[in-house]
């Protein structure tokens, strides 16, 4: 049974009148013209005026930002992997892939085993090379990750130094929270470190036990392993496998002062002094590196907030007497701060509401700003994130609702 | 049955759903919901026995007498299938050297395990390797009796507007939301006449391990009619490095032997570094089945990064023309043409490829 001939005819002569239609209308649609836009589609002066170099804000620049973020950022991240500018270090060095789990995404000083390079390359055993269908990244771009890596990884426009070795990567992150206990700790350096002085004397874990460090009840972590990853000598790894999962304060310690320290192969000292920004140091051989991190243990009390939320999120800014150089005026660097900065005092930013109403989370101004509510004044906090999990802003609320007491 | 309505029931046969990955054109053809080819209501993955059925017999240009057609079902309680794809691909970046690329992409498998069957599903969909198998989807769907109601838990694709085989279209791309990023949680589906919808509460995660309290709420709704239908998505990703909210409006008609498929999607991000960020992307694509077994796709895609930033839009062009030759077997031949900011010569780029695909 057969279509006649001549209705067969109108319909396909329609079709192509259609497509001809539409072919005419995208026709007349056009992409930008680039006017006034670095070679990520961003402003000039927004930061991506950089030329390729070996360092991360290069790479940021004429790599991640241009290839790479749109898809590898926001919530829907892949794989939670955001590469945007405020995350790409974070997220990539000394990190352990989801993918291939026994890789680092980048593995400071070793870039045949980065799995960055190897998802650049083609070269990954999991997954489609990137970026994803488009064309893979000259060799001669991927050469200046390569080398990034090599150099040990460092953040920023950071290149390899001259002076005494230091810490260029810590996971987990610094001041993070966590849900649970990592597997283990990793720690990159600028150079390759003498594996004789990575033991656990000088690379050491302890848990509060409430919250404060140094007032006697402070408990030793015992890991299963400490040393140098297998053949990487700049990345120490302590292993925590066995280790009792705890919600509490950690802190990481490691040694540069002392009769016991992490050296170099020239012998030379860490150069550890940490205030939040890595890499670690002050240009002097010697200082520990100290860093923290929780495992969730919130609790709705202002103690509990302020030793877990403001001290380590807030109070990086929110700290000193009122001036012009305390951020709203509102100095969040201790209990009693917090309490009297907050608690029925209203917003600079929006003085018809208290910061903190007691008995009413959904009307403080605190809770608005940490959750970005519409109509807030200024930027969510913590200011350029990562912001506070809900959780933690629940447990806030917690506070609040059942009074903001002191 | 008049001489007309048979032409016109061969030429809706003609364009039944086959491909493993979602050929929504092929619904909106013939004026079916995704689910009646697909064991997943939102469409992809695994082909039902219908569908299985209709890409042998009517969608081909050919059917070989192979004696028997394969449903893929084995049994009351028991059902399989698969798809492996792979091709040639060559790439052209304005002032460097061609980029060819000859792989085999994927091959999947599906199996469907029914222990109540037509009210209890368990459905596994695996990425095979030779060392390093990765499951894609696997959950259980318990359907009510009526069938109106089901409810589906465990790891699987979202729902969010087209769900295009192609997951380098824009809209498949920026969202976030394709076939490299299935997601834990819980669905719920509701079928009733010409509607569909479904409504997942999910991790967010984009595959990844959970690392907030915050969920994604996935909404997708849409009226299916013969010769057309409309839906819409609204997604938000409530996540500690902020907020992601997603909204689309999507489309099908068909024009003889044309079939039509639209879709807008309007993303807001609160978590970029330069803070909040919004975001367009939106596809128009014909499909021309001049003769069994044949298709043309023309597509126009477009993307505007960031609604606040002038001349950043980027386009993709590109015509695909598809063949069955005869059952289990579609070869497709394509190019694509992206148009981006000048100083960016990757988004200036053409794309041929050439790709086999394999079903069953």
């Amino acid at each position: 049974m057969s279509e006649p001939t001549t209705t067969r005819t109108e319909t396909r002569r329609g079709a192509c009148a259609r497509l001809a239609m539409l072919a005419a209308l995208l026709a007349g649609c056009s992409a930008g013209n680039g006017s006034g836009l670095d070679v990520s589609g961003r402003p000039l002066g927004e930061g991506g005026d950089v030329p390729l170099a070996p360092t991360l804000a290069a790479i940021q620049a004429n790599v991640f930002d241009p290839f790479c973020v749109v898809c590898h950022s926001g919530a829907n991240a892949p794989l939670g992997l955001r590469l945007d500018a405020a995350s790409s270090f974070t997220n990539l060095v000394s990190v352990r892939s989801r993918q291939v789990g026994s890789l680092f995404r980048v593995e400071p000083g070793q870039p045949d085993r980065s799995y960055l390079v190897q998802k650049l390359e083609g070269t990954a055993a999991e997954g489609r090379q990137m970026p994803l269908d488009g064309p893979p990244l000259p060799q001669a771009t991927i050469d200046f990750v390569r080398q990034w890596i090599a150099d040990g990884a460092l953040p920023g426009g950071a290149g390899p130094g001259a002076g005494p070795p230091v810490v260029v990567s810590l996971a987990p992150q610094p001041g993070s929270m966590l849900a649970a206990m990592p597997a283990d700790i990793t720690a990159g350096f600028d150079r390759d470190i003498d594996a004789s002085t990575v033991n656990d004397q000088t690379f050491t874990l302890v848990r509060s036990n409430d919250g404060v460090f140094d007032n006697g009840d402070d408990v030793a972590i015992t890991p299963a392993a400490v040393g140098l990853a297998p053949m990487n000598a700049r990345l120490a790894v302590m292993d925590l496998t066995g280790v009792p999962a705890v919600d509490d304060r950690y802190r990481v310690g490691l040694e540069g002062s002392g009769p016991n320290v992490v050296l170099d192969l020239d012998g030379i000292a860490l150069d550890g002094e940490f205030d939040m920004a890595l890499p670690s140091g002050d240009g002097t051989a010697g200082g520990d590196f100290v860093a923290e991190f929780e495992v969730a243990g919130l609790q709705p009390s202002l103690e509990s907030i302020q030793a877990n939320v403001f001290t380590p999120d807030c109070a990086v800014c929110h700290t000193g007497p009122p001036g012009p150089d305390l951020p709203a005026g509102l100095d969040l660097s201790s209990a009693d701060a917090s309490f009297a900065n907050l608690v029925d005092q209203a917003s600079i930013q929006q003085p018809a509401v208290d910061r903190v109403e007691p008995f009413d989370a959904e009307a403080s101004y605190l809770v608005q700003k940490l959750e970005g509510a519409p109509g807030i004044t200024g930027s969510r906090m913590p200011q350029g994130g990562p912001f506070l999990d809900q959780a933690v802003v629940d447990v806030i609320r917690s506070w609040i609702d059942s009074g903001a007491d002191r | 049955m008049s001489r007309y309505r048979v032409v016109l029931a061969a030429a809706v046969v003609v364009l039944l759903p086959v491909f493993a990955g979602a050929e929504p054109y092929l619904a909106v053809a013939k004026g079916l919901k995704c689910g009646t080819c697909h064991v997943a209501a939102s469409g992809g993955g695994k082909r039902t026995a219908y569908g299985n059925t209709y890409a042998q017999t009517e969608l081909p240009a050919r059917t070989l007498d192979l004696g028997t057609i394969w449903t893929g079902e084995l049994g009351s309680y028991f059902a399989v299938g698969g798809d492996a794809r792979g091709g040639w691909r060559q790439v052209d970046v304005p002032g460097q050297r061609s980029a060819t690329d000859t792989d085999l992409d994927e091959f999947l498998a599906y199996a469907e395990i029914r222990p109540v069957p037509k009210y209890l599903t368990l459905y596994v969909d695996a990425r095979l390797r030779p060392d390093d198998p990765v499951i894609r989807e696997q959950w259980a769907r318990l359907t009510l009796p009526g069938g109106r109601w089901s409810l589906r838990a465990g790891e699987f694709f979202l729902p969010f507007g087209w769900r295009l085989e192609d997951d380098s279209a824009f809209i498949r791309q920026v969202p976030g939301i394709n076939f490299n990023t299935p997601d834990k949680g819980w669905e719920l589906g509701y079928e009733r006449g010409p509607w569909t919808a479904q409504l997942a509460v999910t991790r967010g995660t984009a595959g990844g391990p959970e690392v907030d309290s915050g969920k994604q709420y996935s909404l997708r709704l849409s009226r299916v009619l013969q010769g057309w239908r409309v839906g819409g998505s609204l997604n938000l990703n409530d996540a500690k490095v902020g907020d992601r909210r997603m909204h689309n409006l999507f489309a099908g008609v068909r024009t003889g032997p044309v079939a039509w498929l639209a879709e807008l999607d309007y993303i807001v991000d609160e978590g970029t570094p330069t803070g909040r960020r919004a975001s367009w992307t939106s596809l128009l694509e014909a499909n021309y089945g001049y003769r069994k077994g044949h298709n043309l796709k023309l597509t126009y895609e477009w993307f505007d990064p960031d609604d606040a930033v002038d001349e950043d839009e980027r386009n993709r062009l590109s015509v695909v023309w598809e063949y069955a030759p005869f059952q289990f077997l579609q070869a497709r031949l394509g190019y694509r043409n992206y148009t981006g900011i000048p100083q960016n010569a990757v988004q200036n780029r053409e794309q041929l490829f050439a790709e086999l695909h394999v079903f069953f």
